[in-house]
Order: C-alpha cells, then sequence, then structure tokens
C-alpha cells in the first residue's frame, strides 16, 4: 500500500514536471507569435502626398487619374521608398472645388476606371458604374466611391490617403 | 469519462493489452541523457516554429528579420536565445549520453546499431547547427559558413559539387539562404526525427544496460524512469532558462557583408576542429577532413574490439582510456583554441570594433527601418551617413582641425554661417581660413577687411550668406549689401550666375549645395579657384556625381550643425 501511495505521488510529481515545463516552453513562443497583432507592422503615409501644382487640373476637364505614392513605408523590418499605394481620380469640379475619388471600389477593391464614352467611372471586375461625383448608378456596389481629403498649400495639390472598409453601405476608415 | 475513454480504447485492441514497461535493473538517473536530448529538440521545434513566423530567407532581409525579432518583438530575445543555446545544450547532453553510452558499456552486442544510429544523429545535429547558423547572415554566421563550406569545398573529385550545390550556385546568396533554410527547417527535422525514432525503438526494445555484471532488481518505467527524466529535464530547462536570461538572447554581429574583414569563429564545438586547422599549418585541409574521420571511426569501431566477457568498467579500461583519450584532446584544443584568442590583444580590438559596428547596425534598424536594397545599407539611414563617411575618407586629410597634413581651410560645424563669412572677411589668410594654402602665399591672396565699418560688414555679410539659399536671412539687409558689394567686392568678385570674377572665385551661390558639388567636382575651374591657385584634387575625376552630391549636402548641413551635434551622430 505505501509503496502505491509512493508511486501515485509520483505519479502526480511527473505530470506536474511535465506541465510546468510545457508551460515555460511554450509561453515565450506563443507570446512572440503573437506579438504583431498588437502593432502597426505597416506603416501609411503620415503627412498628406504632394500631387503637384493644383492648376494642371482645368475645369470642364475630365477626371484625371494620379498615383498615390508614399515617400517611405516601413514594413516590420524594411524601410521602403516612394512606395505605389494605388490611385485617385482627381476632378475640378468648381473654379475653386477639387475633387479626389479613390480609385478602389468600394464593393471589393478592384480598380475603378473612367469611361469616356459613357462619361462615368467603371469597374471592370463586377460592372459597378459611378457618376463622375462618384454617386453610384448601376451594379453591385454597396455605396458611391470614396472621397479622399484634399487641400491646396502654396498652389501645391496636396491628398491625404485613407483605406476605407470594403462591401458595406457606412464609410468606416479600414 | 475516463472509464469511457479506456473502454473505447480497449476495445479496438489499442490500450490494456500490452504489460507495463520495465527497467531491467531498477530506474537511475543514469538514463535520462537520452530523454533530455530528446526533449531539447522538442525545444528547437516549439521556438524554431515561432520563429519562422518571423524570419525572411532572402539576402536583402534574413539579417533584418533576425534582428526585428531580437531587438523589436515582444519576448523574440528570450525565444531566440532559447533556439540558438539550446542547440549548445543539445551538444553538451548528447555528449553526455554518449559517455554514459561507453561508461555501462552500452554499445556492446547487442546494441551495436543503437550505437551506430547515435553516432549518425550526432553528425546531424552538428549539420543542423550550421545549416541554423548561417541563416542570420549576420557577420558571425555568414563568413563562418564561408569556411566551414571552403572545407567542405576541398573534398577530393565531389569538392567543387558540394559547393556549387550548398551555396546554391556559383556564390552567396538568395539561393543560399533559401537552401540553407530548406536543409534547416525541412530535411533535417525529418531525417533526424525518423532516425531517432528508430534509435528509441531499438534502445527501448533492448532495454537499458545497468551498470557492472550484477543483476539487480526491475522497476516499472512508469512513474519511476519517467519521473527522473523530468526532474533531468527540469534541470536543463532552468539552466538554460537562466543562461538565455543572463546574455538576453543571442549575439547578433553587424549585417553580413563580404567587402568587411571578420575573424571569422566556428561555433564553440567545432572549436577543436577550427585549433586543429591552425596547428596543421599549411595541411589544414587535409587535417579537417581526416580528424572527424577518424573520430568518427574510433567510435563506431568500439563494439566491434570491445567484446570481452565483462560489462564492467574496470575491465574495460583500454577501450574506455582510449575515449577518454579522443575527448581529452578535443577538450585541449577547444581549451587552447579559446585561450590564444583571448590573448590576442589586436584581435580584441577587432572584436571590439565589430561590437561596436554591430551595436550601431541594429540600433539603427530599430530606429529607422533597414532599406529595401539591403541589411547592409542600413548604415546609410543615419543623417547624412554617405557624406560623412565620404568627408572622413576623402576630406579629412586636409580640411580637419586635427589633421597634422591639413593644407586647407578647416572645415567644421559653422562652415559658412555668418560668423564663418564675417572671420574670412577679417582675415582670410588666418591658419583656420586659408593661411595653409598654396594661395596665401602668392600675391593673389584675398586682402583683409578688417578695417570695414559695422552696419557694411554686416550687410555684405547678409547678402553673401543669402547665396547659400539659407531661409532666415535679413532682406534689407541682403539688400543694402549690394551696395557695399559693388564697391568693396566687385573689382575681383562677381556675383552673376556661371561668372568668375576678374581675379578671384565667383560667388554665385556660395556654400549652396550646388556650389558645393560644382567646386568639389573641379575646384580648379576658372568659376572657381582657377587653375594655379589651388592644390585641391578635381574630385569629378575620383568620385561618382552622386558622392559628390552627398558630400555637398553634408556640407550644408554642417552649416547650422553644431559640434554637439555632430558628436550625437555615429561614427561614420
Amino acid at each position: 500500500m505505501a509503496d502505491e501511495d509512493r508511486r501515485k505521488f509520483l505519479k502526480v510529481a511527473t505530470c506536474a514536471i511535465g506541465g510546468g515545463v510545457g508551460l515555460a516552453i511554450a509561453g515565450p513562443s506563443l507570446v512572440l507569435l503573437a506579438d504583431p497583432a498588437g502593432k502597426v507592422t505597416v506603416t501609411g503615409p503620415t503627412a498628406p502626398l504632394d500631387l503637384g501644382p493644383a492648376e494642371q487640373f482645368r475645369a470642364g476637364a475630365e477626371p484625371r487619374r494620379v498615383d498615390v505614392v508614399a515617400p517611405v513605408i516601413k514594413d516590420a523590418w524594411t524601410s521602403a521608398r516612394n512606395v505605389l499605394l494605388g490611385a485617385a481620380w482627381v476632378r475640378r469640379t468648381a473654379p475653386d472645388t477639387l475633387m479626389a475619388l479613390s480609385a478602389v471600389c468600394p464593393h471589393l477593391g478592384c480598380a475603378v476606371g473612367w469611361d469616356a464614352a459613357a462619361g462615368n467611372f467603371l469597374c471592370p471586375c463586377h460592372d459597378s458604374r459611378f457618376s463622375p461625383t462618384g454617386q453610384k448608378l448601376t451594379g453591385p456596389s454597396e455605396r458611391g466611391m470614396d472621397e479622399l481629403p484634399l487641400q491646396v498649400v502654396d498652389g501645391r495639390l496636396q491628398l491625404s490617403w485613407v483605406r476605407f472598409k470594403l462591401g458595406q453601405t457606412t464609410r468606416e476608415p479600414a | 469519462m475516463k472509464g469511457a475513454l479506456d473502454r473505447f480504447l480497449r476495445d479496438r485492441g489499442l490500450a490494456g493489452t500490452s504489460r507495463p514497461a520495465t527497467i531491467v535493473g531498477g530506474a537511475s538517473f543514469a538514463y535520462v541523457f537520452g530523454t533530455v536530448v530528446t526533449f531539447l529538440i522538442a525545444v528547437e521545434a516549439v521556438t524554431g516554429i515561432a520563429l519562422a513566423a518571423f524570419y525572411a530567407p532572402s539576402a536583402t532581409d534574413a539579417w533584418a528579420s533576425v534582428a526585428y525579432v531580437q531587438d523589436q518583438a515582444q519576448l523574440g530575445w528570450l525565444v531566440r536565445g532559447l533556439h540558438y543555446h539550446g542547440a549548445s545544450a543539445i551538444v553538451i547532453v548528447t555528449s553526455l549520453h554518449l559517455v554514459q553510452t561507453a561508461l555501462y558499456g552500452a554499445y556492446r552486442k547487442p546494441r551495436e546499431l543503437v550505437w551506430w544510429l547515435g553516432i549518425l544523429l550526432m553528425l546531424l545535429l552538428l549539420a543542423w547547427a550550421v545549416t541554423g547558423f548561417v541563416l542570420r547572415w549576420d557577420q558571425a554566421g555568414f563568413w563562418a559558413n564561408k569556411v566551414e563550406v571552403g572545407i567542405a569545398a576541398a573534398t577530393p573529385v565531389i569538392g567543387d559539387a558540394i559547393r556549387k550545390v550548398a551555396l546554391g550556385g556559383n556564390d552567396y546568396g538568395n539561393l543560399t539562404l533559401t537552401r540553407f533554410y530548406a536543409l534547416h527547417v525541412m530535411i533535417l527535422p525529418v531525417l533526424v526525427g525518423a532516425l531517432i525514432g528508430a534509435h528509441i525503438a531499438l534502445a527501448r526494445k533492448l532495454g537499458p544496460t545497468p551498470l557492472g555484471d550484477r543483476v539487480q532488481p526491475s522497476a516499472p518505467r512508469w512513474p519511476e524512469q519517467t519521473l527522473r527524466n523530468a526532474i533531468a529535464i527540469a534541470v536543463a530547462l532552468a539552466l538554460l532558462l537562466a543562461y538565455v536570461i543572463s546574455v538576453h538572447g543571442a549575439d547578433l554581429a553587424a549585417p553580413a557583408d563580404p567587402s568587411q574583414a571578420y575573424d571569422a569563429r566556428p561555433l564553440w564545438y567545432f572549436r577543436a576542429l577550427f585549433e586543429l586547422r591552425q596547428l596543421a599549418g599549411s595541411a589544414e585541409k587535409a587535417a579537417a577532413l581526416i580528424a572527424p574521420a577518424i573520430i568518427i571511426g574510433v567510435l563506431a569501431a568500439l563494439p566491434l574490439v570491445d567484446r570481452g566477457p565483462s560489462r564492467a568498467p574496470h575491465r574495460r579500461l583500454p577501450y574506455l582510456g582510449g575515449l577518454a583519450g579522443l575527448l581529452a584532446v578535443l577538450g585541449g584544443l577547444t581549451l587552447l583554441s579559446l585561450t590564444s584568442d583571448a590573448r590576442d590583444e589586436e584581435l580584441a580590438k577587432r572584436v571590439d570594433k565589430a561590437d561596436q559596428r554591430a551595436v550601431l547596425a541594429r540600433k539603427l534598424a530599430r530606429d529607422n527601418g533597414v532599406p529595401a536594397t539591403g541589411a547592409a545599407d542600413v548604415f546609410f539611414t543615419s543623417p547624412m551617413a554617405k557624406g560623412r563617411s565620404l568627408f572622413a575618407t576623402r576630406c579629412k586629410g586636409c580640411h580637419d582641425a586635427n589633421s597634422k597634413d591639413r593644407k586647407g581651410p578647416i572645415i567644421a560645424p559653422g562652415h559658412g554661417n555668418r560668423a564663418w563669412i564675417e572671420g574670412m572677411l577679417k582675415n582670410p589668410d588666418d591658419d583656420a581660413y586659408w593661411g595653409r594654402t598654396k594661395l596665401s602665399r602668392t600675391e593673389g591672396s584675398m586682402k583683409p577687411f578688417s578695417e570695414m565699418k559695422s552696419p557694411d560688414l554686416e550687410d555684405v555679410i547678409e547678402l553673401l550668406y543669402a547665396e547659400s539659399g539659407a531661409t532666415d536671412v535679413a532682406a534689407t539687409k541682403r539688400d543694402r549689401g549690394q551696395a557695399v558689394f559693388e564697391t568693396a567686392c566687385s573689382d575681383c568678385h562677381a556675383r552673376e550666375d556661371g561668372q568668375a570674377g576678374a581675379s578671384a572665385p565667383g560667388l554665385a551661390g556660395l556654400n549652396s549645395r550646388d556650389y558645393y558639388l560644382s567646386f568639389v567636382s573641379n575646384p580648379k575651374s576658372a568659376l572657381h579657384m582657377g587653375r594655379d591657385k589651388s592644390q585641391m584634387p578635381r574630385f569629378d575625376r575620383e568620385l561618382t556625381l552622386l558622392e559628390r552630391d552627398a558630400l555637398a549636402e553634408y556640407l550644408v548641413w554642417l552649416r547650422t550643425a553644431t559640434a554637439k551635434d555632430l558628436a550625437a551622430l555615429d561614427p561614420y
């Protein structure tokens, strides 16, 4: 009986040690694996992006596609320069008003293009159409195109790049 | 619940059918080493999977991703430290396992196959460590690997093929890393896992070998031996953790750079071979190939020669003595190598410098990120790094205040600011200005304007200062300065773009980036010093346009910098 009690104690002790050892090893590894979840691992542009002189966008002209290029993007350990983030459609809607629409389709994120013949925007993936001011016309998109903040500083046009959540009627930054 | 599970398993012949395993001769702490090695390999697997979730096997990113784990990810240093030093622990415990097996005579018939499998496993574990060391792609791993692959390439007949296969082509690069990574995380784990399975299965089938020839009572494996194994595992882990925490993970040298010499040293368990190569002199390549073959041969031969009737250690002294001698030689060579390094003062200086580079590289990687062009370019993320390093190598000799052979004006923080211009006007031939130049000893040297009165002097200073393109110019002063310039300066100098003065340099854009670029490119041009008045070489024939521009950018930066700003930057 005493021997059986001893063995029982030994079994419990073995399992306790085993559990402790397992925890000591798995713990730090799991903490490390969870690290990126709480971080901004890929940075976005911190300041508005320069699109050049505002006067190049003339009243009455069709929307013009501009590349959105961030000067520096940090991706985990890498720091890359002049990273192409996407595109925007810019147009002068009134003599002193400019408008920029994100070329990211609010439906599923394809690149929206300008259909010059029809005079409106067309997303090639699922045929969503949008008016020149970005209003939803036809197709599956849940909302109109997303407008991006613009400002003119010293005659130069500056764009703030924002990504929005896709596939929903409300406009929320992603 | 437990009853139901037992019944489920028993119904399918999966439980309760075999007798509980017993340990012939009783449980012992002498039998724990194999289990501890297996556990440590499990530690490598767990930490290795976590590390693989961060590691990028590419020549541009590998170092940066390792530095990210070590210096930025939470507990990354601990996981990496456990992984790196765990390999050392494996080597130590495997050696203890080997010694215990030999002492107890457990390699003898009928257990030869277990022993030979063990030797093969030991070699694979060492190969595993070698393939891991290069992955960090720092100076230490890179140069150690160069030596290791160099040794393998000296193998007769197939050497060159081995090198090409290992490197993935003709030279170190992306394919080198992807290959060693595949070996390290795919091929070797599967191979070692399978062989350990066979090693354990055979060892279990044959049971342990008690010490000596006396028959002792047996005991059940569970929990008698299992508890002893668990205690040994806990002790090993505690020691490993304590060590890893005390050294804060594993070291990481500066990024791999084929152009930067480095004192390559192998992992400590290859030190004996390293020392042997040093001692072998011209026969080093042969020694590096033959010595391991002899060691493996001796170990493998033990079960074939040790066939006497008794297992007792004192009756097998010749064999155990031989093994002890072999281990003593390896230990002695290791000590010799470590002590000769420790005594080498020149080496200590180089190691110190390499350590400083590593600290700097890791700080810059943490602060600025690593350029997409590769980890070695991390040094150029420091402000003005390129300009400063070019200045240090190409300009300092003639322009630094502390240079013994200075031949030109001192270039230091504040160069080209208002105070500098004032000092220049008041005494151009001062020692800090043109005093040491060839020009100052000629008739063409500029006359001092020490008698110029206060408002005029300030106005012309502002005018010249404005040429640099500085943004803090007082416009009224500058405009008044034009009249002063006309009366005092324009006989010799000119201020129009691209115009040389009648007998002295053109001053358009003085001390601006464009001006510096043009001056550094060709100081002897008519626009600047003229052919016979300057000893400064033309740098358009020595430096690229980008390099000259980096220098010009640095000189502009110096105008607003203080000595403290400069000292705050790293040594580049």
